[in-house]
């Protein structure tokens, strides 16, 4: 196993040692990224060059024994939707291709201080808005597992390179399944935390109240690791959490309900059978499995689709070619901004503005948006009420195995029904992870995903690792022919 | 049949806050544009807006102080329109939850009271500054200039309900109103700033009439003066309008201060579809029952308790609002005087007209300390008294705001004192009616102005001590017998 | 309901020009996802005060402490025209 497929912590540990120099971590972390690059294209910018001086830095301090912290030296990719000071953040938008930003996410300022690098900024679907990436204005990323199927999205990018290995890590942002979706496609952890936990300040809002940003890993110990360096109240973002103590959810003899809405149409045979296979070894723990109803469940695709444009319409809005972005000139300055923001979002971007605008507008926002919202907070309520019984959730973390490209772009639902098991966990701001668990009929990686009650994002960490060293997954993809 | 006006006002105040209301940029007062800037107001991607505290306060004060009713439970709206001075394209605003509701604002209109009805107050946050570049107007400008320094300073909102029956009403609100934030001490309340700015709602019909008539907006109204004539212009146009049976539009007009008339301003494409909703970047804003306590102890004095108590001290309604006008130290200082003197009118008189006018001709602001309610009291009863003229007075007033004088002494030694006694002043009328007879003469013939001629002959020989209007009383006696 | 989606004005709406072949496509794309919310709106909710904050957290507000943040040129630094330390656009009318 080569270094870049370790955990964090053992990283640590050979660093300290002196085993390893961070330097030379960085610079088999780009060895890697310049086999892999060529066909994953899970980077939009590397950092190489500007960030070589830091890890030398990194290696003065392990040498003094004055680390910054766990993550000091360790490569990590950024969604290219988290700014950092004096980079592009594009978000793989025509509109922003020339936009540097002259500030840094809350995430960024703590990873910094953490003495973590940044390998470079990764691709995604435009604003957030897909499920493979092909939403890229600059070209899709493709799965490490089989370039010609899709990665997942909206952080495919961020799980790309993380399966590839030219990352230790990742940062994504999650607001219907966009962290743990494409970390199922491509194999590896990824973490979506309880909403308001980690700061949104200086990530590029797709939906406010359902972003959250969070880590994709090769282990669960390593998103334990990232997400407890970057959570904390920040008071630039007012629905930025203050610690707050919950009922912590069991981790032996625990319950867990498999839900039911979840295990039927639509859901791929070998997505279910990994539910029932993780089931089994859970039970084999002593744990008790049950199965539960969660009836709203099966609206949440179209609360999602209601709330997610809605808010992204007014997101969306400040990109009008004032201030920054890439200008189409008018005559006057509403044809300015009429034409600039034709010409710099791609169709998926405009088509959600659209909904969302008119799911707003006189006369539909009763029976849409106001529905919506009425519906989100019923369904916050089942949730909250099985918790009552039971101490985790299970279900597959997508329908079905990476999908091939243009296999769903012709058909929206289609592709909308891929983050049929992610959305609910956005909806009711509850954490959710998924850990890959097995490999389908095709080959390629299954994960299942465990949701646990708001507030409980350590517990739940704890609990995936245990399930995590239970199904032993250690397949690994083979990129222009080599194995990681 | 009459036809009656109907006015509603919606004012914008600009509170007086060290930083704005979703970022902590300094509210600076500077003509070099686009220096006070960050990520949040300059509506960068990734920014986020956290609303301010201190304008939180601000606008519950002003909420307590119009009697609304506070909302416990409220929350932030998005207002969707494009423009290029809206930073995110949306304003940050409130809807159907906005911290005040259902108040009322007493405003004294020619000396009598009233009463406007507040329909809401709610917070918001102000645009950036368009300067439009060209031939000067408008419509032929060639580029548009954005400074984004005023982007995001807090704003309330004031909406009156339409129940504003005249200009006069309206110019009597938007003082009281000015007067009230400067007396909370949560704006700077400079109209020619723009610290206040207010649209006028105007709507006119038959009186009797049970629907309001077509209302029209009025913008661009930068002084008292200007939303005085704008509103009797508009009124006088709906008017005929109304009268010769022409369809009023529902638009917004733009007055003209050149040409004084109100026109239409390019009308926006089927009507403004704000699409509001609850602003999911900030979470619901609970004002608890102990924060608005809180709130309610530090309410000061206002405009209209001041008014209240210096009516009870004698004084009219309207020099009551003047009085209120004032700077807080002036009211503090005629009531100490007043209750000297037992004289408010003179006392008011005293204070507003003569001390005020001197300290401003000597551009003096604050009183020397010297200066007290006693010795002022002093001068006013000795010229109550008579004891010393009302130009002795005012001398007297001038050498007191410049040297610790006592005012009776000072008028003992500069011979201000009048004489009272009606032998010695008898004596020197007798004089004067010796050495003038002929001028007696025209007097008896008609030419009756002369006896002021007399009298200041007597006042001359008496060098200045003699009191006038005994002068002019022993004099005519003298004459008739 | 879906047929009635006024593309025109919504696009007007939200600031984007459509030319015809957009216009026609996402009329259909919108009609048919609109329809799929048909279930969602025919149902019958409690009308509840709704928290928009999935967590129904309160506002922790800011103390009024000014600090700088961006210089002048780092707000500039981006404009697509500026002049005179504004940035510039095509004239706006209200
Ligand atoms: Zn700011």
């Amino acid at each position: 196993m080569s270094n870049y497929k370790l955990p964090i912590s053992k990283i640590n540990q050979l660093f300290k040692n002196k085993e390893l120099k961070p330097s030379e971590l960085y610079a088999e972390t780009f060895e890697r990224a310049a086999i892999t690059e060529s066909i994953i294209h899970g980077h939009l910018e590397l950092f190489q060059e500007e960030n070589l001086k830091k890890a030398l830095n990194s290696d003065k301090r392990y040498e003094k024994g004055k680390n910054l912290g766990t993550l000091d030296g360790i490569p990590i990719a950024i969604k290219d939707n988290i700014n950092i000071s004096g980079y592009a953040t594009t978000c793989s938008s025509k509109m922003l291709s020339n936009y540097i930003s002259p500030y840094d996410a809350t995430v960024i300022t703590r990873l910094k201080n953490e003495g973590a690098l940044f390998t470079g900024k990764t691709n995604l679907d435009e604003f957030a808005m897909g499920s493979s990436t092909e939403n890229s204005a600059f070209g899709p990323t493709k799965n490490p597992w089989d370039s010609s199927r899709v990665p997942g999205g909206s952080s495919g990018g961020s799980a790309a390179v993380v399966s590839a290995g030219s990352a230790i890590a990742s940062l994504g942002s999650d607001t219907g399944g966009s962290i743990r979706q494409p970390a199922s496609f491509c194999g590896v952890v990824g973490f979506k935390p309880t909403y308001g936990t980690v700061s949104r300040f200086g990530l590029v809002a797709f939906a406010s109240s359902l972003d959250q940003i969070g880590p994709i890993t090769n282990h669960v110990e390593d998103a334990r690791l990232i997400f407890n360096s970057m959570k904390g109240h920040d008071p630039r973002d007012a629905t930025s959490l203050i610690e707050s103590k919950a009922k912590q959810p069991k981790l032996k003899n625990a319950k867990i309900g498999i839900i039911k809405e979840l295990m039927e149409d639509g859901i791929s045979e070998d997505a279910k059978k990994e539910v029932h296979k993780v089931a089994k070894l859970l039970e084999a723990e002593g744990h008790e499995i049950i199965e539960v109803s969660l009836p709203l469940t099966k609206m949440s695709i179209s609360i999602y689709y209601l709330i997610a444009p809605a808010e992204c319409s007014a997101n969306l809005s400040r990109f009008d070619g004032v201030r920054y972005g890439n200008r189409v000139s008018g005559s006057t300055s509403s044809e300015m901004m009429e034409l600039t923001r034709a010409n710099g979002f791609g169709p998926e971007v405009k088509k959600r503005i659209l909904l969302g605008t008119y799911a707003l507008s006189a006369g539909y926002y009763d029976a849409y948006y106001g529905q919506a919202l009425k519906a989100r907070a019923m369904m916050k309520k089942e949730f909250t009420d099985i918790y009552e019984d039971v101490d985790y959730l299970i279900s597959p973390t997508t329908p079905s195995d990476p999908f091939k490209f243009g296999e769903k772009s012709d058909n929206q639902l289609e592709m909308y029904m891929s983050d049929l098991c992610t959305i609910p966990a956005n909806l009711v701001g509850m954490p959710a992870i998924s850990i890959p668990t097995g490999l389908s009929s095709q080959g390629l990686p299954l994960s299942v995903q465990i949701m646990s009650p708001s507030n409980t994002d350590n517990t739940l960490l704890d609990f995936s690792e245990s399930l995590e060293s239970l199904v032993a997954f250690t397949e690994e993809p083979v990129i222009n022919g080599v194995v990681s | 049949m009459n036809i009656i006006p109907t006015i509603g006002m919606e004012t914008h105040v600009e509170l007086k806050t060290n930083s704005k209301m979703f970022c902590r940029c300094h509210v600076l007062d500077t003509e070099s544009p686009n220096e006070s800037l960050c990520p949040t107001c300059l509506g960068l991607p990734g920014s986020l807006p956290v609303p301010n505290k201190k304008a939180i306060e601000f606008i519950t004060l002003l909420a307590l102080s119009t009697n609304c009713s506070i909302t416990n439970d409220g929350m932030f709206h998005r207002k969707n329109y494009f423009y290029p001075d809206l930073p995110k394209n949306y304003q940050i605003s409130q809807f159907d939850l906005p911290v005040g509701t259902e108040g009322s604002l007493e405003i004294v209109v020619d000396g009598e009271f009233g009463t406007v009805e507040i329909e809401r107050v709610h917070m918001e946050e102000d645009t950036g500054k368009s300067t439009h570049i060209g031939s000067g107007r408008i419509d032929s400008a060639t580029s548009t200039h954005l400074d984004f320094n005023r982007a995001g300073i807090p704003l309330v909102e004031v909406v009156t309900k339409p129940l504003i029956k005249s200009s006069k009403e309206a110019v009597a609100y938007i003082e009281e109103l000015r007067q009230l934030v400067i007396d909370l001490d949560i704006s700077e309340g400079k109209l020619e700033k723009g610290n206040l700015r207010f649209d006028a709602n105007i709507s006119v019909a038959h009186e009797g009439d049970k629907e309001l008539g077509t209302k029209v907006e009025i913008k661009n109204m930068n002084s008292l003066k200007s939303l005085e004539k704008a509103i009797e212009y508009e009124i006088s146009r709906q008017t005929k309008m109304l009268i010769a049976e022409e369809n009023i539009i529902q638009e917004t007009r733009h007055w003209d201060e050149k040409k004084e008339v109100t026109s239409s301003m390019r009308s926006k494409e089927g009507s403004a579809d704000y699409r509001y909703f609850s602003d999911p970047d900030i979470p619901n804003m609970i004002l608890s029952n102990d924060f608005v306590n809180e709130i309610k102890k530090i309410i000061p004095e206002l405009p209209s308790q001041k008014r209240k108590m210096f009516i009870e001290t004698g004084l009219s309604i309207e020099d009551a609002n003047n009085l209120g006008k004032n700077k807080n130290w002036i009211g503090d200082l005629y009531r100490s005087i007043t209750k000297i003197t037992g004289d408010s009118k003179s006392s008011f008189n005293w204070v507003t007209g003569e001390l005020q006018g001197q300290l401003r001709k000597l551009e003096i602001k604050d009183l020397p300390n010297w200066v007290t309610p006693k010795n002022l009291s002093e001068i006013i009863l000795l010229v109550k008294e008579d004891k010393i003229s009302f130009t002795s007075g005012k001398e007297i007033l001038a050498n007191l705001i410049e040297q610790e004088i006592v005012p009776e002494e000072f008028a003992s030694e500069n011979n201000l004192i009048q004489e009272n006694n009606i032998e010695e002043i008898s004596k020197i009328v007798e004089e004067v009616i010796e050495n003038n007879s002929e001028v007696l003469e025209r007097i008896a013939n008609g030419e009756e102005k002369l006896i002021g001629f007399l009298v200041g002959q007597i006042i001359k020989i008496s060098k200045g001590q003699v009191n006038p209007s005994v002068a002019k009383e022993l004099l005519l006696k003298e004459i008739s017998s | 309901m879906a047929d009635k989606i006024d593309i025109k004005n919504v696009a007007k709406l939200a600031s984007i020009k459509l030319n015809q072949e957009e216009e026609d496509r996402l009329k259909n794309d919108l009609s048919m996802i609109i329809e799929h919310f048909d279930a969602l709106s025919k149902m019958d909710l409690p009308d509840d005060k709704i928290s928009i904050h999935p967590l129904g957290m309160s506002l922790n507000l800011a103390e009024d402490i000014a600090s700088k943040s961006l210089t002048h040129k780092e707000a500039l630094s981006n404009a697509p025209e500026s002049k005179d330390g504004q940035f510039v656009v095509p004239p706006s009318l209200d």
